[in-house]
């Protein structure tokens, strides 16, 4: 049982190219850390330098209070999951599983029980006798997660496990692995997991916590819902959601009767709770954000609007994509598709209601959110 | 990998380093140290500073035979061959029911090629009373001395090589079938006729493998010993017509163990080979088509 | 559009239709003929050796043809014999000695040898690199003479030593480059993850890169072989005494010694001589196939 911490560490690839600069993360014992980001954010860097495949440049990796920067994989207590399962082609699924604990000379009985245990928990028994290219792409997966599973590793390793397999498939071993999480947990065994992906899907639905990461920095660590309702910046707010969280210039006004935005020529009113949750900066130019779920056709005779020509409607069944442009910026509205009247959506202009509570205002510099309160 | 020595590479490379430095790099230097000695085996070497290379180019004609028959073979040989390779390949190239058997069939004569067995054989074949001259005879034509006439003799020897040109096809024939169906659909589309899409999508996507076999069998055409030798006895015969490099350099080495100076031809022909090589690799940037840099 | 107008069009087309196949037809035709020809011509001498190893004297030179009218195995009686002391058992042993050091020292080494190139980071690695390139294209005159000065100081003169010895030492540099260039193309992942199983880089490649590269490490043992086999200059330059003497330097000796008319016996010891490589060929065509397409310029 143990945690996983990260400390300061870089990689310098050949004297230039900086690839991760000084990453400080804690992973606790028993959780399940995803790190997302896009490519080349390096995070298959740092889960490759967790495991030993990469060089530590500068830092420090311990695994259960043990630092494991001089230590070969082999011998740092981590299993991992590849992204084309890596299963070995010449032996037979019973061997791929039991290689590691047969180069330990353990003994037959319990690299048996080992495999029984495993082959059950991922119902697998049938396939034991298989090559690896005669497995489909669900059961290589399987098997896969079998190896990392009967090391009994301080830390699983996942390397976008998932992203080789069809849609349908991706969503049920979603499901599959959580729960084989929860069980792991449940049995008392260690399940730290560090779990990279591409894909925020996965990682919203499968991370205790998040790791965003951006070329080679951490943008934010938080759970989903914190990561969600209140990004750090404006990269952790464009990255988590879909659609993406409407981002635009704007000009933030304080006056006697009250603070107003400005977008463009029009000009809204800002609620006191607005105001409250700034932390930063008096008038000036902001970066303003909202989710394209916090921002609606607005209600006939309703104040405080946007007005916006409506450019294309996407009809997506429960749901419909307004794609809108306010004062010269292109916004998507998500509105349900219940009782939308599309007729008057062709028409052009349309008004739109924000919701305040869910604006979030961001340093154009630095890009940092200046809306969350203290 | 992380916890492993960067020295960990250099201990699997080391038999290879070894084999380098003992039998290539200090033979290497020790050779070119051998070319301005007059060294007969017996005694110590003797520095006498260019009187090799003197000799060579001043007053030695078998030298000069040497050297320009043996560029005359290799510059017959090596387009033979490779032009032969490449038509047979590409003939090879459409889907033929027997690709395979054709393939095999083709490649024999590579594997036996270089034997004793087939250089007597071939001293049969080209007899006087061989089975060449009785099929000439068949067609009407008088039987040649193709081992007695210095015009014929160098050609059996080319002829030999060509023979072997199964090696190379086979290589052109891989390149051939990796390239991309689609592209020459696109040049069908485009009204392209079929020697149109050779000369502008087939050629110019393989000359990265005609750039690999031209360098291959210069080398190897330069180093020709098993054939002439063993049909002409190691004489070169007739009139030296068939003496290349390789066989003066043996004599002068093995039989008068006159090593300096073997040393010294043996240096002329690697100058000759290394310059040619330069060139073919400083021009292929012209002509030949690298598709990215694959490797990571 | 009228019916005539159509079934017109129809007509039209059914006719290109069959020129077109027609052609294709002649097209394919030609391509075969050509194909059988050169194969013919480029495997007669080899049938005609094979039958003419079995005609008496007397046919030899009398009949272009291969089937022998009189069939006689007095050639290989003879030939079998050779015109030494021994038999042509000896030098086939003599041969299997070379080989087999030489083969297994070969595919040891350079299998080693690849490994590191391929998957290690070392200090000089790019310079190293470049000389197996450079060794691939140096011709072997030039050191061969320092070679022999090498070998009589090392007193290995008339033994086997200096025709497996350098091999052994993956001096082959086209075997290195071709291993290198096979091992390029096969993904890492499952390297990796046997280091994560807790493997060492000697494990791994025992129990993962061997058994990945197997295909490969067969072909660079059968071209070994086969040039081993072939070679007639190393052994005429190292090996002296007979009783030492490989198949090709037999071979030679034996026709130079064997009267000049007794041309069966020499033509069938030609075909002893070769049986051993065409075996092994015919056995393994694939494997030769498939190591000369992808190992030669693939990566």
């Amino acid at each position: 049982m143990a945690g996983l911490q990260i400390r300061n560490v870089e990689k310098v690839y050949g004297n230039k190219f900086k690839a991760v600069h000084g990453i400080s993360l804690d992973v606790k014992d028993g959780e399940f850390m995803v790190l997302v980001g896009p490519s080349g954010c390096a995070k298959s860097t740092l889960l490759r330098m967790i495991a030993g495949l990469e060089t530590i440049t500068a830092g420090e990796i311990s695994i259960g209070e043990r630092v494991v920067n001089n230590l070969v994989p082999g011998k740092r207590g981590i299993a991992m999951v590849f992204q084309n399962y890596a299963l070995y082609p010449h032996m037979k699924v019973f061997k791929n599983l039991s290689f590691g604990m047969r180069l330990q000379r353990r003994p037959r009985a319990e690299i048996e029980s080992g495999i029984g245990h495993v082959s059950r928990l991922l119902e697998i028994e049938e396939l034991l006798d298989r090559l690896p290219k005669q497995l489909s792409g669900g059961q290589a997966q399987r098997v896969a997660v079998g190896r990392a599973i009967i090391k009994k590793p301080e830390v699983f390793l996942f390397d976008e496990p998932l992203s080789n397999l069809d849609a349908k498939l991706r969503a049920a071993m979603r499901v599959r692995l959580t729960s084989l999480h929860k069980q792991l947990k449940q049995e008392g065994l260690s399940s730290t997991v560090v779990y990279v992906t591409h894909d925020q899907v996965e990682a919203m639905t499968m991370g205790d916590r998040i790791c965003v990461m951006k070329d080679g920095r951490i943008m934010q660590v938080a759970d989903p819902v914190t990561l969600y309702d209140r990004p750090e910046n404006t990269f952790v707010a464009g990255f988590i959601g879909t659609p993406e969280m409407n981002l635009f210039s704007a000009r933030l006004h304080k006056g006697a009767s009250g603070a107003s935005l400005e977008i463009g020529k029009q000009r809204m009113a800002l609620d006191p709770s607005v105001m409250a949750r700034l932390t930063l900066g008096d008038a000036g130019e902001v970066t303003a954000g909202i989710r394209p779920q916090h921002i609606a056709p607005a209600a006939a005779g309703a104040s405080n609007t946007l007005e916006g020509r409506v450019s294309h409607v996407e009809f997506m069944g429960h749901e419909i994509y307004l794609h809108v442009v306010i004062a010269d910026n292109a916004f998507i509205v998500v509105t349900q598709s219940a009782g939308f009247d599309r007729a008057k959506a062709s028409e052009g202009a349309m008004h739109f209601t924000v919701a305040q509570d869910a604006l979030h205002l961001f340093d154009p510099v630095s890009g940092k959110n200046i809306s969350l309160g203290s | 990998m992380g916890g492993d020595s960067k020295f960990l590479g250099l201990l699997y490379i080391s038999p290879y380093v070894i084999g380098l430095l003992v039998f290539t790099a200090i033979p290497f230097v020790y050779s070119f140290y051998l070319s301005f000695t007059d060294y007969p085996l017996m005694t110590a070497p003797v520095w006498v500073g260019l009187d090799n290379y003197l000799e060579l180019f001043t007053s030695d004609r078998t030298f000069r035979k040497s050297l320009s028959v043996t560029l005359v073979y290799v510059f017959t040989t090596v387009p033979l061959k490779l032009v032969f390779a490449l038509f047979i390949a590409v003939i090879l190239n459409y889907r033929l029911k027997m690709i395979n058997f054709f393939r095999t069939a083709y490649y024999v004569p590579s594997i036996l090629g270089g034997s004793v067995a087939v250089a007597v054989l071939w001293r049969y074949i080209f007899a006087k009373a061989g089975v060449v001259n009785m099929a000439l005879g068949f067609f009407g034509m008088d039987p040649i001395n193709w081992f007695g006439d210095p015009n014929y003799a160098l050609f059996i020897i080319t002829l030999l090589r060509v023979w072997q040109f199964g090696s190379a096809m086979i290589i052109f024939l891989a390149a051939l079938q990796s390239v991309d169906k689609s592209l020459y659909e696109s040049a069908a589309i485009d009204g392209a006729n079929k020697w149109q899409t050779f000369r502008s999508i087939t050629l110019p996507l393989i000359t990265p493998v005609i750039f690999f076999n031209l360098i291959m069998q210069t080398v190897q055409a330069f180093q020709e010993f098993n054939g002439p030798y063993i049909i002409t006895n190691g004489t070169g015969s007739p009139l030296k017509s068939t003496y290349l490099l390789p066989l003066y350099i043996y004599d002068e080495a093995f039989k008068k163990f006159d090593m300096g100076y073997a040393s010294a031809i043996a240096w002329v022909m690697f100058f000759i080979i290394m310059v040619l090589t330069l060139v073919a690799f400083w021009s292929s940037r012209r002509w030949v088509y690298y598709a990215g840099d694959k490797r990571s | 559009m009228t019916t005539t107008a159509l079934s017109a069009i129809a007509l039209e087309t059914e006719r290109t239709n069959r020129m077109t196949r027609r052609l294709q037809r002649i097209s394919a035709a030609v391509r075969y003929l050509i194909l059988a020809g050169v194969g013919l011509v480029m495997l007669y001498p080899l049938i005609w050796l094979i039958g003419a190893s079995f005609k008496t004297n007397a046919e030899i030179f009398a009949d272009p043809g291969f089937i022998p009218k009189e069939p006689t195995l007095n050639g290989y009686i003879n030939g079998w014999k050779t015109s030494t002391p021994y038999t042509f058992a000896t030098f086939f042993w003599n041969t299997f000695l070379i080989i087999l050091p030489k083969t297994v020292g070969t595919a040891i080494s350079a299998t080693a040898v690849a490994y590191g190139f391929a998957r290690f980071e070392f200090p000089f690695k790019k310079l190293f690199f470049a000389t197996v390139i450079a060794i691939l294209l140096l011709p072997n005159v030039v050191t061969r003479i320092p070679q022999y000065l090498l070998f009589r100081d090392l007193g290995w003169l008339d033994s086997f030593l200096p025709l497996w010895v350098p091999s052994a030492l993956a001096g082959d540099a086209f075997f290195v480059f071709m291993l290198i260039q096979f091992l390029r193309a096969i993904p890492r992942d499952m390297e990796e993850a046997a280091r994560v199983d807790g493997a060492n880089t000697l494990q791994v490649l025992i129990f993962i890169v061997v058994p990945l590269l197997a295909p490969a490490i067969v072909s660079v043992c059968l071209f070994q072989i086969m040039w081993t086999m072939n070679d007639f200059l190393g052994p005429l330059i190292y090996i002296s005494s007979v009783d030492k003497y490989p198949i090709s330097l037999a071979l030679k000796l034996s026709i130079d010694t064997t009267e000049a008319f007794d041309w069966n016996r020499i033509l069938a010891m030609s075909v002893l001589a070769l049986a051993p490589s065409l075996i092994i060929f015919f056995l393994a065509q694939k494997q030769f196939i498939e190591g000369i397409s992808s190992g030669g310029v693939k990566g």
